[in-house]
């Protein structure tokens, strides 16, 4: 008998379910869908969005895996080598996610569908673009009814776009507390007073606050029978929407602490040259095929690892790196690097209906190695995570392990210690070995020529 | 009962039909009034050869 599991995300809609049997990732389409399945496959709008690389491409299997009544056909999708979700994202990524969405409804709309949803769960990163991943998002086209989809639009891409742009600030924890996207209350009492000038905001905020609020309201008039609507609207409204979103900047100017780490601090190129010939040497050795590069920064070794057809992971906390660094997987096409906004003192949690909707970031990205490079102080100085926590937390993420140990005699951590007192006692290599033994195999351990800094690569035990 | 699961699922955009019936209103009549000046324009001037494209009213 053939066993499945049903993905905990998948029960909002009725028209099939995503699980998950004999190691494959499948999808249900059920009987409630199959009209609108047979018209995504049959108008030519399916091959025309796989054949630009818009939507996620499937085989099908006419098996009912789960022995369910409403079973109607089963979906084997292409594979996505990583899940991230929007509160991962930088801008630029949740823009292109946006664009997306748009483009996907607009095609729609020609062969006589439109999206029923909207939202940037709906989208993955693979082989370095966004693509649509839900086949089951797509409904007949009705012209006298206007987009379903739109608040869900505005809240979940538009909302927090706005916010970022005007507020020039990070947007992601926030998106990790609104899963069904920003409401627009909410963006309408932060938006500063000078957005009030963008007809965009005007239009898409102000007055859809303007409207929701006498919505709320006993004996109003605004039921969707009392208006017409037509498709010159809808592509009106759409066309709007992807003006606003393509003119949002893409790198934006303003300035973190970490931007530009490598070139404003002590590092020197000598030394990146250094450390690339053992981390390549390192790499040789390896069988690892997937990276999670922990601190990527700009990603230097990040693009390392994927030039040695490692399928990698860059993170880093700092998502002005994390928007730069996508830029230019996007400008170069490097196809096998994904980069993802991840404080590692604080990785997303498992969150969403039963805590179990989206998993936490360590419960869905696992990889043969994960890479530490310069960041070990600034876990143990910058953040006070003990060097024992931190051995601890590698054993759990990491079957083989790139790690690079700064000790006190280093001038970045000199720098670190000068403003405050220095209360790590066992902050040494003897101790960073002790502690780190205790679950690794040390297979190698290289000085970095011109500094005092070690690198080690380790196995799990 | 699954009837009205379904219903949830399809309908939880429904309160923005007002606001994108006023939105698309107000974006049509912007459209024509560039129509118009376009129109104006080409009348006293010397018409370009690109065509005008739709000029971005975003933001």
């Amino acid at each position: 008998m053939i066993t499945f599991t049903r993905h905990p995300s998948s029960f909002k809609d009725p028209s099939g379910f995503v699980f998950e049997s004999g190691g494959r990732i499948c999808r249900q389409v059920n009987q409630y869908y199959a009209a609108e399945y047979r018209q995504l496959m049959e108008s030519g709008l399916y091959k025309h969005l796989t054949d630009n690389n818009l939507l996620i491409s499937h085989q099908e299997l006419p098996e009912n895996l789960t022995n369910t009544a409403e079973w109607y056909t089963t979906l084997i999708p292409e594979p996505v080598s990583q899940i991230s979700y929007p509160y991962e994202w930088c801008f630029e990524q949740l823009r292109d996610a946006a664009l997306l969405t748009l483009s996907v409804l607009r095609t729609s709309l020609q062969f006589g569908m439109i999206l029923k949803d909207a939202t940037p769960y709906n989208i993955q990163f693979n082989r370095g673009k966004a693509v649509f991943i839900d086949t089951l998002s797509f409904d007949k086209y009705n012209a006298q009814q206007p987009w379903i989809a739109y608040r869900q639009f505005c809240q979940c891409f538009l909302f927090p776009l706005y916010m970022e742009y005007y507020l020039k600030t990070d947007i992601q924890k926030i998106l990790s507390t609104y899963l069904d996207g920003i409401p627009v209350d909410f963006i309408a009492k932060l938006l500063p007073l000078k957005s009030r000038l963008s007809l965009g905001v005007w239009l898409h905020v102000y007055l859809q606050q303007t409207a929701a609020a006498s919505a709320k309201a006993p004996n109003n008039k605004t039921g969707k029978q009392a208006m017409q609507f037509s498709k010159k609207k809808l592509l009106d409204l759409t066309g709007h929407l992807t003006n606003i979103i393509k003119n949002f900047p893409e790198g934006r100017s303003y300035k973190t602490t970490w931007s530009n780490y490598y070139e404003d601090t002590i590092l020197s190129k000598a030394y990146l040259q250094e450390k690339e010939k053992i981390v390549r040497a390192y790499c040789g050795d390896s069988t690892a095929r997937s990276v999670l590069d922990l601190g990527a920064n700009d990603g230097h070794f990040s693009k390392v690892f994927a030039g040695n057809n490692m399928q990698v992971i860059a993170t880093d906390a700092d998502s002005r790196c994390i928007s730069r660094l996508y830029q230019e997987v996007k400008k170069n096409n490097i196809q096998n690097l994904l980069p993802l906004i991840l404080d590692i003192a604080n990785p997303s949690p498992a969150i969403g209906f039963h805590n179990q909707e989206r998993a936490a970031f360590h419960d869905r990205i696992k990889t043969d190695l994960v890479a530490a490079l310069a960041l070990v102080h600034h876990l143990v100085i910058g953040k006070n995570i003990s060097l024992p926590a931190l051995a601890g937390y590698f054993n759990d993420i990491a079957p083989e392990l790139i790690i690079e140990f700064v000790p006190k005699e280093d001038e970045k951590v000199k720098q670190m210690l000068s403003t405050r007192p220095d209360t790590f006692i066992d902050y040494d290599q003897a101790h960073f070995e002790a502690y780190f033994s205790v679950y690794f195999d040390m297979l190698a351990q290289t000085p970095v020529p011109g500094t005092s800094r070690i690198l080690y690569r380790m196995k799990r035990k | 009962m699954i009837h009205s699961c379904i219903l949830l699922y399809i309908d939880p955009g429904s309160g923005s039909y007002l606001i994108q019936a006023i939105i698309a209103a107000i974006l049509g009549a912007l459209f024509y009034f560039k129509n118009v000046w376009w129109k104006i324009k080409a009348f006293f001037f010397k018409p370009k050869k690109e065509d005008a494209e739709e000029e971005d009213i975003a933001k």
